[in-house]
């Protein structure tokens, strides 16, 4: 309540035209405007604006298509890959085999999120030469600098300061070692020996296993997982023979097996040749944790036996359980978090394909290649009061009282533009506020260099400057009245110009319309955000540009420069005022 | 603001920094203005916070009497303070230079006692930006942010939270928006 910005939302002409009743008028080319633009009147509080309204520095604009384009009509390409903390680029091929996690030292804090730093256990070394002493030495626990949290409250030691990650994954919560995977692979290897010899032998070949696998070990989320691939995978490839040839992959789409199945669909499943179908079917599932399966009764009375002893204070939050990959009901079970890769990313316009920006693929560099914002193509507004506000003055606006406001539009193109203004007399909605702008129409200076003028001012000095005090001076004293059809303040590339409006009063017994049948339906609240003065504005721009850019080289383009095209561009906007006072 | 001091409530500088003579700078000498930066009532900059633990190669000692390097267009608002960060290293105390590049912007009554900060950065109000802590170019912190120690942001990162993480982008179009320099021309005696 106690301050209020304000501001202004462009519309992306991108919204949904499945919906009839809202307004597009912007939707359409400009010749069918005239008929279009009357009838239909931008709301600002219906639910579908939001998606659609945006403030100008989110807005791109597409060259070709000539038009706004919004983040939610261009498309995203990958440029790069990095470590958010440890600004490290990661190659694509290394996200792919390794996922989208910092695979160096990069962790966060599982409590907090806050980074951990490594930092050794050693007591530092004191006395003389003491910072001589080269290195730390180990044991080094991962520390959080906010919450205080360390991996030794875990049980988790690192014997070296780097690769954090790669020693992490060897260890589990409390110390004991993984298995790795390719102990894992090793034993699987042998298990599928086992299992193409003969099944009596499986007992006693076990426990000839190089590492002595226990069948009912409690296997932790990582090895269970790849326990089950694996033997899934077997078991697919075991039960249908035919496409045991093929496969490979995960899936094996391309085997012949699953071709011919995919034809039988085709084919109304006569196609689908008996042989594999009477061998499919077989399939067993898992028996025992070597194959994935984990039944643990102990398990749900360690957590009740754990929740009597240490309360709820053990648990971890909704949040803290959301960053981990598993399941984790207790703090003691959390483990620091790698960090999530970010992305550099250009943007496409999705009806064209010309890319709106691209950004330079080196981590560091914060330049741009291609950067298409639409605040470099379509004016800006700025809302101001045209009366001052007095620091004692309430912020708010008085009900049923006429304000008036200057919107200055800054034209950032190097050619004029006229713009074009529309609203609707009443703004939509429960509570109406009425609109004038006293000069809907006028034409804005182009946005020549800084030094023309500085240099044009050398001369106009005198005169401008003495016309910019008269107006001010007569805008304090309030006599200046605000003409209709004239432009209030104009400079090099703006004009101010004004719009009146009149707020409505949020009294339900005010208004009438609302006595009828809508109070009865909707209680006579006062919704959130209806105190908000928001006005649907229709802005029209024209000019006159050069044709084309670069790749319109139309045969004789490079002959006459002088070639001219007029441009259209029409969008709406929506100003927020300011809030009224509700009582 | 009753009266109006007779001197004007800054003092500018040959390079056209603006400090205001309600600050307190404590250590000028280790301290570095690049210029054009505005300095506010009540802003605490301690320049005498020198790094004492001896740098690792020698070349480096001549740089070594610096605490506070800023660069260019830069803006402290009122009640800010700018700490470099200390930590004990190989049991040793010391604390190590805390550098602003260009065009960075801090809020009323933010404390920041990063290692670097990088061009185009705003920081809001009542942000605490903890030690150590390394914020790229076009970084928004949000008010009330509490940016953990050790702590490295990105570009083009929007951040908020306690503590702060990453919650948004900087879009294409705001990177023009963060230039400071009308903010540095708007800031006067008068």
């Amino acid at each position: 309540m106690a301050s209020f910005t304000p501001y202004t939302y462009f519309q992306c002409p991108c919204t949904d035209t499945s919906t009839p009743t809202r307004n597009l008028g912007d939707e359409q080319p400009p010749e069918t405007e005239e008929n279009s633009d009357d009838e239909r009147t931008f709301d600002p509080r219906a639910p579908r604006s939001n998606y659609s309204l945006y403030p100008l520095e989110h807005l791109f604009y597409c060259e070709d298509c000539h038009q706004i384009r919004c983040p939610r009509c261009v498309l995203d390409e990958i440029v790069t890959w990095y470590c958010p903390n440890c600004l490290f680029e990661v190659p694509s091929s290394t996200v792919k085999s390794e996922g989208n996690r910092c695979t160096r030292s990069c962790f966060q804090c599982p409590i907090c999120v806050a980074p951990l730093s490594v930092s050794s256990l050693e007591a530092p070394p004191e006395g003389l030469g003491a910072e001589l002493a080269s290195q730390q030495n180990g044991p080094f626990v991962l520390n959080c600098a906010y919450c205080m949290w360390s991996s030794k409250e875990t049980g988790i030691q690192f014997e070296k300061p780097n690769g954090i990650f790669a020693q992490l994954a060897k260890i589990k919560n409390g110390g004991e070692p993984i298995l790795t995977a390719k102990d894992r692979r090793k034993d699987r290897e042998e298990r599928k020996r086992d299992f193409s010899g003969s099944s009596a032998a499986e007992e006693s070949q076990e426990n000839e296993a190089p590492i002595n696998l226990d069948p009912n070990e409690r296997l932790d989320p990582e090895s269970q997982f790849s326990n089950l691939k694996a033997f899934y995978q077997t078991q697919m490839a075991e039960s249908s023979p035919v496409s045991a040839l093929g496969f490979t992959g995960d899936y094996g789409y391309g085997s012949p097996g699953a071709l011919s199945r995919i034809m039988g669909l085709y084919t109304g499943g006569s196609y689908a040749d008996k042989k594999s179908k009477t061998k499919s079917g077989t399939m067993r599932e898992a028996r025992d944790a070597l194959e994935g399966l984990q039944i643990d009764p102990l398990s749900d009375e360690d957590a009740i036996n754990k929740l009597r002893t240490e309360g709820w204070e053990s648990t971890a939050s909704a949040e803290q359980r959301h960053e981990q990959t598993t399941h984790t009901p207790f703090l003691s079970d959390l483990r620091p978090v790698a960090y999530l890769l970010r992305t550099k990313r250009s943007k496409r316009c999705k009806t064209c394909r010309h890319i709106l920006s691209k950004p330079e693929s080196k981590v560091q560099t914060t330049r741009f290649r291609i950067r298409l914002v639409a605040l470099n193509y379509i004016p800006s507004i700025i809302i101001k009061p045209l009366q001052p506000i007095l620091p004692t003055a309430s912020p708010l606006l008085a009900p049923l009282n006429p304000v008036q406001f200057l919107l200055t539009f800054k034209n950032p193109l190097f050619d004029s533009v006229k713009v074009t203004l529309a609203t609707p007399a009443k703004t939509p909605g429960r509570f109406p506020t009425k609109v004038t702008v006293l000069c809907p129409q006028f034409e804005v200076g182009a946005n020549t260099d800084v030094w023309d003028e500085a240099l044009r001012d050398n001369n106009t000095k005198s005169s401008l400057s003495g016309e910019k005090r008269r107006t001010k001076a007569e805008a304090s004293e309030g006599q200046h009245q605000a003409e209709a059809g004239k432009v209030w303040e104009r400079g090099r590339n703006w004009v101010s110009v004004v719009v009146e409006v009149v707020p409505p009063s949020l009294r339900i017994e005010d208004s009438e319309w609302l006595k009828s049948e809508e109070m009865k339906r909707d209680g006579g609240e006062v919704r959130d955000g209806e105190e908000v003065v928001e006005i649907p504005v229709f802005v029209r721009v024209e000019w006159e540009g050069e044709v084309g850019g670069e790749d319109s080289g139309l045969g004789g383009g490079g002959k006459d420069k002088e070639v001219r095209e007029k441009r259209e561009l029409a969008y709406w906007c929506v100003l927020g005022l300011g809030k009224v006072d509700v009582d | 603001m009753s009266k109006k001091q007779p001197k004007g409530e800054y003092i500018e500088t040959d390079t056209g920094n603006k400090v205001s003579r309600r600050s307190q700078i404590i250590g000028t000498t280790n301290i570095i203005l690049g210029g054009k930066t505005v300095i506010q009532a009540e802003v605490i900059i301690r320049g005498d916070l020198l790094r004492t633990y001896p740098a690792s190669n020698p070349s480096e000692k001549q740089g070594n009497t610096v605490a506070v390097a800023i660069g260019r267009y830069c803006f402290f608002s009122r009640g800010c303070e700018l700490r470099p960060p200390g930590k004990l290293y190989k049991g040793q105390f010391s604390h190590y230079p805390l550098k602003i590049a260009d065009h960075v912007f801090v809020g009323p009554s933010s404390i920041i006692e990063a290692a670097l900060i990088g061009s185009h950065v705003n920081i809001g109000s009542n942000v605490v930006v903890g030690k150590f802590a390394i914020i790229k170019d076009y970084v928004r912190i949000l008010d009330g942010s509490v940016v953990p120690p050790n702590m490295v942001i990105p570009s083009f990162s929007v951040v908020a939270g306690r503590p702060a993480r990453v919650v948004g982008e900087i879009a294409e179009g705001e990177v023009d928006g963060m230039d400071l320099r009308e903010v540095y021309r708007a800031v006067g005696n008068g």
